[in-house]
């Protein structure tokens, strides 16, 4: 007999005997602190919170009840991983809950590739506590984390685990595949109705068989059916004036005076010739997931007791409850949130629509309603990444180095969106820097002087959190400088920033040299043929690092197509190398997507799309063959991996460049565009 | 009115015959497992088969659906036994979200019936029309060359 099958049976006696299972509390992580919590980010939860992470049933299973939400990332399949490694059981052995609020305390937002960052050592510690206590045959029936010390196995990786760093599928992947129900569209309940609510100013369509017009109790109007075919036949768009939208255009932006934040003010010299003077510029983009926004709600009142249940796909379950309360004036324990499996969450899912359409509907119905957002209104009445203007100014000293790196941007917020804050908070957070507009300004390069400054511009149309915030757009433009930079050097781009990164960057530069040799990047090829390879890196966060190669061919019509990518990343200790492969896939196509078709189209200040044809996104014939490789020094600590290769973007376009010798400084790449 | 879904005939209440298919399946059926992604026929999550080829569920009119067999992803399965392509998409892992999966399959499964041996440049033609916004389409071309027997 195993060691382990003889921990497994010994699990199984012990959960036996203790007739209430045993449940064990752990606090919530702290997260940074959000000035104004435009997007909710919390705080740590006061300590009398804890968290029930763990329950051992008394039949033996155990579950791990999720502080995160699912949208693909591999969360609940990374988390069962480390639980199982702490307790050295089978990974069958636990079952993973998507907890509703009530069966947890709030967490903070499902965002910013923070999941296993902040989670994985809360929760192997109450697994291994668990262990602990399983040893010792322990009578307690709730075990509290309190520090206490505790040997962790899984948190080391090495050869010694069992679960912790081997490929597993994402959790439910058999219901997936078999089509069962997973998403808050496919949430149903006797007697449910299913309802949109018109745009406000919009005027209900002329009367359809079957549709019944409502007044909600916020003011706005709806319609309800008793099947969803005639809702999807109404249309979204509405003549309403046209709204200014403000030029996002950094060099007025710079002419108007002094941009509004600094991330670094080292006086640089602005009278002097610059080495490399160049425009970058960025459009509006969608998330695109492809399950569109959906929710379901049902009241229940008994006598005097009011309760609002709804079913959703959200980054943030806590916050629809909040916003729910508040919008229909009870108290929080009176809204009950289901989080289902998110279908595509990218930043998407971190505010509050659907679900109030849900619940305002229901309301007047008597009846439980499903709100499917239309691709339509995804587009219109979602919100989107903001545009981006940058202005990147670069002097270099004999050598190549930089002596001078100026770089100017602005764009329309992220974090302190207009789709979550109301105009008084808007007016307020113009004096806060946007730090999801900051993210990844700041570049990994030495320079003996270094300005980063920006101004964050209100804009028309709402705008707000996407795929790596700011550090797609900000790492194109940084990227692109640094390969003119080595081209005006006269130098290899790669070998170019393995001499000039930072020294304190030495995993970014290991990232470097390892796609070099897995490309076999000796040095860039030379312009012709139609072929280009391109390089660009770039640091998440601080803490996760990733370097990618690209390589393109440009037809005879000047159309890119992608043939190979490659990328390196160091993302700390992997959990789950396969999930945070699929993340890096993800970020690679994104990047690409980027540079070959994504922008949204805006008309009169307003999004004008409805339909995938007005806003492609990649598809299967664009996948390059990809090769993925991660790294990481000994003793690193779990970092985000689901943003880090959004760089990618200029690996893409410094192809481009490559291939064509014309510099991409608008996205997205078209032949004809000027350069 | 009367469809055959997954073999089994299904009666349709005669005011929903001009609605789209897929809601049919999806809110009278109950069969979810056929995904709304854009209802123009532009992202392929509503893929089903009619009369075993790959059509978007929420471009047929149920009324045009009634006299043809349609499958879904529910019905692909035979019993317990997995398809292959099912038991490929699990062992390849392909899925990161999930929800554009079961439209993809039902396109692959299209795919393979007509071209049982498909390279990648047939994969990624008869895959176009099928969206995923994580980016598994790697994944996909590799399950489908499994799934046909071929070294992924």
């Amino acid at each position: 007999m195993t060691a382990s099958a003889m921990s497994r049976r010994r699990l199984l006696a012990h959960a036996a005997r203790i007739a209430a299972g045993i449940t064990v509390f752990a606090a919530a992580p702290a997260c940074a602190f959000n000035p104004l919590p435009a997007l909710p980010t919390r705080g740590m939860p006061p300590a009398e919170a804890r968290i029930a992470w763990l329950r051992l049933l008394p039949d033996g299973r155990l579950q791990l009840l999720l502080p995160r939400q699912e949208m693909g990332q591999g969360i609940s399949i990374g988390l069962r991983q480390i639980v199982a490694e702490e307790l050295d059981c089978e990974l069958e052995r636990i079952e993973v809950v998507l907890p509703d609020t009530a069966s947890i305390v709030p967490v903070k937002s499902t965002v910013g590739s923070d999941s296993m960052k902040d989670f994985a050592e809360p929760v192997a510690r109450a697994a291994a506590l668990l262990r602990e206590h399983l040893k010792r045959g322990g009578a307690d029936t709730e075990i509290h984390d309190q520090g206490q010390p505790v040997i962790l196995r899984s948190l080391h990786g090495g050869e010694a685990c069992r679960h912790v760093g081997k490929s597993r599928p994402t959790e439910r992947i058999a219901d997936i595949v078999t089509g069962k129900p997973l998403y808050a569209g496919d949430t149903q309940l006797p007697g449910m109705l299913f309802g949109l609510v018109l745009p406000a100013g919009a005027e209900p369509p002329e009367p359809v068989p079957g549709l019944r017009r409502v007044e909600l109790s916020d003011g706005r109007r709806g319609l309800l059916s008793d099947h969803p075919g005639p809702l999807h036949a109404i249309s979204l768009e509405r003549p309403e004036a046209a709204r200014a939208m403000p030029d996002l255009d950094i060099d007025a932006a710079m002419r108007r005076g002094r941009l509004e934040h600094r991330l670094r003010g080292d006086a640089v010299d602005t009278e002097a010739g610059w080495t490399l003077d160049r425009r970058y510029d960025t459009p509006f983009a969608a998330h695109a997931q492809i399950e569109p926004r959906s929710a379901v709600a049902q009241w229940h009142q008994r006598g005097a007791d009011v309760q609002l249940e709804v079913w959703t796909g959200t980054q943030d379950a806590f916050f629809v409850r909040e916003t729910l309360a508040r919008q229909f004036g009870l108290s929080a324990d009176r809204v009950l949130v289901h989080p289902c499996r998110i279908g595509g969450g990218f930043g998407a899912r971190t505010i509050v629509r659907q679900e109030l359409e849900a619940a305002l509907l229901a309301e007047v119905a008597g009846r439980p309603v499903k709100v499917q957002w239309s691709r339509a209104a995804e587009f219109v009445n979602g919100f989107h990444r903001p545009p981006s203007s940058h202005r990147i100014r670069a002097r270099l000293d004999g050598d190549g180095r930089i002596t001078d790196w100026w770089h100017g941007f602005c764009s329309g917020h992220v974090i302190f969106t207009s789709a979550a804050m109301p105009p008084w908070m808007q007016m307020v957070t113009s004096l806060v820097k946007d730090p999801g507009v900051a993210r990844g300004a700041l570049p990994p390069y030495a320079a003996a002087r270094m300005r980063v400054e920006f101004s964050d511009i209100r804009l028309p149309v709402d705008t707000g959190p996407w795929r790596g915030l700011g550090a797609g757009p900000n790492g194109f433009a940084i990227e692109s400088a640094i390969d003119e930079l080595a081209a005006l050097a006269g130098q290899d781009p790669l070998q170019y920033r393995l001499a000039n990164l930072d020294p304190q960057h030495e995993r970014l530069k290991a990232c470097l040299r390892r796609v070099a040799d897995l490309a076999g990047w000796i040095r860039q090829p030379r312009m012709g043929g139609g072929f280009g390879r391109g390089v660009a890196c770039g640091i998440y966060k601080e803490s996760s690092f990733a370097a990618v190669i690209a390589d393109i061919g440009i037809a005879a019509d000047g159309a890119v197509n992608l043939r190979r990518m490659y990328c390196v990343q160091d993302s700390g200790l992997v959990i789950n190398p396969d999930q945070v492969r699929a993340q890096i896939e993800g970020n690679l196509l994104w990047g690409a997507g980027m540079v070959l078709t994504e922008r949204l189209p805006i008309e009169d200040g307003r999004v004008a799309a409805y339909t995938f044809a007005d806003y492609p996104i990649p598809t299967i014939d664009a996948m390059p063959a990809i090769d993925i490789e991660l790294i990481a020094p000994p003793g690193a600590a779990p970092a985000g991996a689901g943003e880090t290769g959004m760089v990618a973007v200029a690996a893409v376009t410094n192809a481009i460049a490559a291939a064509t010798g014309r510099r991409v400084s608008t996205l997205p790449y078209s032949p004809l565009s000027p350069t | 009115m009367q469809i055959t879904v997954n073999g089994r005939p299904a009666e349709i209440p005669d005011p929903l015959a001009d609605d789209p298919l897929l809601w049919i399946l999806r809110e009278t059926l109950g069969l979810t497992g056929t995904k709304f992604g854009c209802g123009q026929g532009l992202c392929g999550a509503c893929t089903v088969h009619m009369d075993g080829v790959a059509v978007r569920s929420c471009q047929v009119r149920t009324a045009d659906a009634a006299g043809h067999e349609i499958a879904t992803i529910e019905g692909l399965a035979a019993g317990d036994a997995l398809h292959p392509l099912q038991q490929a998409w699990i062992a390849e892992s392909v899925p990161q979200c999930g929800y554009c999966q079961a439209g993809q399959i039902m396109a692959a499964a299209a795919l393979l019936r007509h071209t049982p041996q498909p390279d990648d440049a047939a994969i990624d033609a008869a895959m176009a029309g099928n969206l995923c916004r994580c980016g598994t389409y790697q994944r996909i071309r590799k399950a489908i060359h499994r799934a046909a027997g071929q070294q992924p």
